[in-house]
């Protein structure tokens, strides 16, 4: 298909895959029981804003939604657009099996109204001992994980990130190529 | 679903009778050309120089346009803006390189999604809000996406070599000032339909060109989901390109094919020459996408 696609010069949008996002549950209990490291209760899920009325009436449906499932799970939301254009939904809840199923409720939505082109990436917040925020990144469109520890303003910690590359190998499936381990700065969770 | 994009069958017919074409025109000049002369030295000659070309494009395009490789910390927004659109299309990400002009325009070059670069220039930087850029760097990366140097180095092969054999013909008959009458005949048959096909795959090469811009604005449309910021890119930068004055349009005229509007005004050309279909038609295609978006349909 890529090649003769390519070719005849047809685009087509890349087909999002959220199968693999559920791992991540298990590799938060890997995380505490080996490093330390625990969830921060809180995730997001980033989007690119289309400019038509559909996505504006999914982005309505999202929001009854998330107040239906606050109901039910207490997870608590907020949305807002970063500097790119890009909207965030950032979800608030202690249970991590929680946030877990919520990013892929919504996820699921976003495919269903045909918008699955548009999904960037979700974001799971954890922390270490000291406090370190350390983000694992999911890739909608290459269905992988990849770490990103920020340190400072425009600095990461790349150490660290590889560490939990190679003690996450077996659990999740991470983004093998390093340079697409594209830096979020300025993630509003 | 049916996705709002629908598909353009008619681009893609239209590409591949281009193609087609191109393909039987090169047959039959390879098998007159095979009549008078051994036709497997120049081939070889050409090759050559194609492949050179084809590798060396990169370094070759940047070179001739003063575009320097710019690094994340000295861009960190245009490389954001990029990252992002290749995460959300599944590509990799090409290098990325600002030209210091002026003149808002942007191009794609290199031979492979590895290799490939994509240049913007500061003019374009300042003049375009986010949105507009993005919809130019999306047109950008589906040029790469598509393999656009590829299909165009492929195409203007046999085309280059019959530019050779025409010039080559011309100089040797000069030379032999008509003594032999054979052979003199033979040459002006050679000349005469090297001449022809040299002109015949112009013509097809500028039309799947402007058959790739099509498909590059489409592309852009589909990964940005925003058909209009890219329409409202194009009548900027045309706007533009219109007024700058005509000497430092002549300097990067020669870029034209890689260049996302091309630095000449479009009035006084025809259009069967031009590498870039009409702005008029771009925007009308663009405009039906933006269309398809809100009622569902393409």
């Amino acid at each position: 298909m890529g090649l003769i696609d390519a070719l005849l010069g047809r685009v087509r949008p890349a087909a999002p895959k959220i199968d693999t996002l559920f791992s991540i549950s298990t590799a938060c209990i890997t995380l505490e029981a080996n490093l330390d490291i625990t969830h921060a209760g809180v995730a997001g899920i980033c989007f690119k804003i289309v400019s038509s009325t559909t996505f504006d009436r999914l982005r309505s449906d999202l929001e009854d939604l998330l107040t239906l499932t606050r109901r039910d799970t207490a997870t608590e939301y907020r949305i807002e657009k970063d500097s790119f254009g890009y909207l965030w939904i950032v979800l608030r809840d202690n249970d991590f099996e929680d946030l877990v199923t919520t990013i892929n409720l919504i996820s699921e939505t976003v495919i269903e109204n045909g918008f699955g082109s548009a999904l960037l990436c979700s974001v799971f917040k954890f922390k270490n001992r000291r406090g370190k925020k350390i983000y694992m990144i999911y890739n909608y469109k290459s269905g992988r994980f990849y770490p990103f520890i920020p340190e400072g303003a425009r600095e990461r910690d790349g150490q660290y990130e590889l560490k939990l590359n190679a003690v996450l190998s077996t659990e999740l499936p991470l983004e093998k190529d390093i340079s697409k381990w594209y830096p979020m700065w300025g993630i509003p969770l | 679903m049916r996705e709002w994009y629908g598909k353009d069958w008619g681009l893609t017919v239209r590409m591949v009778l281009t193609a087609g074409l191109l393909v039987i025109v090169y047959l039959a000049f390879l098998t007159i050309l095979a009549q008078f002369m051994e036709a497997i030295p120049l081939l070889m000659i050409a090759a050559v120089f194609l492949i050179a070309q084809y590798y060396f494009a990169d370094k070759l395009v940047l070179w001739s346009t003063g575009a320097r490789i710019v690094s994340r910390d000295e861009y960190p927004e245009l490389h954001t803006i990029v990252e992002r659109l290749c995460n959300l299309a599944n590509l990799s990400k090409p290098r990325i390189a600002v030209i210091d002009t002026p003149i808002p325009n942007a191009f794609a070059t290199g031979r492979s999604q590895n290799k490939a670069v994509v240049a913007v220039t500061t003019g374009l930087l300042r003049r375009l809000n986010r949105d507009e850029l993005e919809g130019v760097l999306g047109h950008e990366l589906t040029h790469v996406r598509n393999r656009d140097v590829l299909v165009i180095t492929i195409a203007s092969f046999l085309s280059t070599i019959a530019w050779f054999v025409m010039r080559f013909s011309f100089y040797s008959s000069l030379f032999r000032g008509g003594g032999r009458d054979r052979s003199a005949g033979a040459t002006i048959i050679i000349f005469l339909v090297s001449l022809l096909v040299w002109f015949i795959s112009f013509l097809l090469i500028r039309a799947l060109s402007r058959y790739r811009e099509f498909a590059a604005d489409r592309g852009s449309a589909i990964i940005t989901g925003n058909p209009s910021a890219l329409i409202s890119a194009l009548l900027k930068i045309s706007g533009v390109m219109k007024r700058v004055p005509a000497d430092d349009l002549r300097e990067v005229e020669g870029m034209n094919a890689f260049f996302i509007i091309p630095a000449i005004s479009g009035d006084t050309i025809m259009s069967l020459f031009s590498t870039h279909p009409p702005l008029e038609k771009r925007i009308e295609r663009l405009s039906a996408m933006e269309r398809a978006m809100e009622h569902g349909t393409y």
